[in-house]
């Protein structure tokens, strides 16, 4: 697959150029791209100077990151322990169900990804789910259209 | 220099010297597979489990990684306490439900004892117990061609990308130190295949012998200053080089002395 890299000097430009940069870089090109492009692991390892094993082990590290294309909109269940014990499982089941793909996949047509998260920290709101940058909670399971709107 | 004591018997050690290395050096026999002392300790395996206690502590015991803990004056290390043999016992429990039939595994875990995991047993695990020593020695051997990816349940040793890794020049160092002979690699005909990488192999001009691959003989020609032509004869030849060479010395000084 090939992408419009364009846009990486800019992002290079806004950090120096050493390892310690490597996961702002990262952050902004995922931001960029809703995903990192394996070009894009390729000339960040390049432009800062760091071994392309490191970028990989990086960027497969952390959840905020992924390789793959994902969907304009992000649903990120939060699966932690407060919202497993208030039902998180049934809303992922619910929403995998609805856009029949699984946690960790991107619908087809590039709309809706699915992913599991770690406590996001509004427990006091669990279950939550997070809509790109949005939080929902407490989440009932018949709320998976208002999560979905725009389906 | 400290004075501590190791089952029984009084050692000395280098202040910070981590208890392994004591341990090794008093040639006491304590599983250790995330530990190679080219590399920085790792703390993986847990297996160098030890007791440590100190007589101030009134019969309180602590159960540390000897590979990690900096020996001290005073300290009173029992490499084999019951309680050690117990948790050793555990860690290789987890690790054969992980590794059901890794050989290297079944075979330590015999050595305690244990025979069938009492876990569940991970049905379609690899052999790999993510020791971490073959990126850690990749690192160190200054390649940094595969490192460990993902976290948690999925983490794997992989080249970058999951493709065969373009920093990688075959030197087999991470294959040969693996404690579970995980990394796979095959020489045939002139070529070695590593990571699904294939290098060349370089063919000693005495016996024809396949030594090592070309790319690896550049590098260290290239960081070491070690000409080329040094690689271009195995090891085994060299020495019959030497009795050539040594023999035409040993002449030479029986002609000085007659
Ligand atoms: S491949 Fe071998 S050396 Fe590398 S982490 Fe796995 S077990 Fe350890
Ligand atoms: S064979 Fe390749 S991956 Fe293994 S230690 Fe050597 S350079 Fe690193
Ligand atoms: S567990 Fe979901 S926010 Fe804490
Ligand atoms: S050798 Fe100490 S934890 Fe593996």
């Amino acid at each position: 697959m090939n992408h419009d890299l364009s846009k990486l000097p800019g992002i290079f430009d806004r950090y120096p150029k050493h390892q310690q940069s490597l996961i702002a870089v990262l952050q902004d090109i995922q931001k960029e791209y809703q995903f990192l492009p394996c070009e894009a692991l390729e000339e960040t390892a390049r432009v800062l100077d760091v071994p392309l094993s490191k970028v990989f082990s990086v960027s497969t590290f952390y959840n905020a990151f992924s390789l793959h294309p994902r969907g304009e909109k992000v649903l990120r269940v939060c699966v932690g322990t407060t919202c497993h014990i208030r039902g998180a499982a049934q809303i992922q089941e619910q929403l995998e169900s609805q856009l029949n793909i699984k946690a960790g996949e991107t619908t087809p047509d590039l709309k809706f990804t699915i992913e599991t998260v770690g406590c996001v920290g509004a427990c006091a709101k669990a279950p939550v789910v997070i809509v790109n940058e949005r939080y929902y909670g407490p989440v009932k399971v018949s709320d998976y259209k208002k999560l979905l709107r725009g389906k | 220099m400290v004075n501590l004591t190791i089952n029984g018997k009084v050692v000395q050690a280098e202040e910070g010297e981590v208890l392994l290395s004591v341990i090794r050096r008093e040639k006491i026999d304590v599983p250790a597979l995330c530990h190679h002392e080219a590399v920085e300790a790792f703390g993986a395996c847990r297996l160098c489990v030890v007791e440590i206690t100190r007589q101030e502590w009134d019969g309180w015991c602590d159960y540390v990684t000897s590979c990690l803990y900096p020996a001290s004056d005073g300290l009173i290390v029992n490499t084999h306490a019951a309680k050690v043999n117990d948790l050793r016992k555990t860690i290789v429990d987890l690790f054969l439900a992980r590794h059901p039939k890794c050989p290297e595994i079944i075979e330590l875990a015999a050595e305690y004892g244990v025979y069938s995991t009492t876990y569940q047993t991970v049905v379609d695990g690899d052999n790999c117990i993510l020791c971490g020593l073959c990126t850690r020695i990749c690192d160190r051997m200054g390649f940094h061609a595969i490192s460990t990816v993902g976290r948690g349940h999925g983490k794997e040793v992989s080249p970058p990308l999951h493709k065969a890794p373009p920093d990688c020049t075959g030197c087999l160092a991470c294959a040969q130190n693996c404690p579970t002979s995980f990394i796979e690699y095959s020489a045939a005909k002139g070529f070695l295949t590593i990571w699904d990488k294939k290098f060349e192999l370089l063919k000693c001009s005495g016996c024809g012998k396949e030594t090592i691959t070309k790319v690896f003989a550049e590098h260290l020609c290239q960081e070491r200053k070690i000409p080329f032509e040094y690689f271009q004869i195995c090891d085994e030849c060299h020495r019959k080089q030497l009795a050539a060479t040594m023999g035409e010395i040993t002449s030479w000084d029986r002609e000085a002395a007659s």
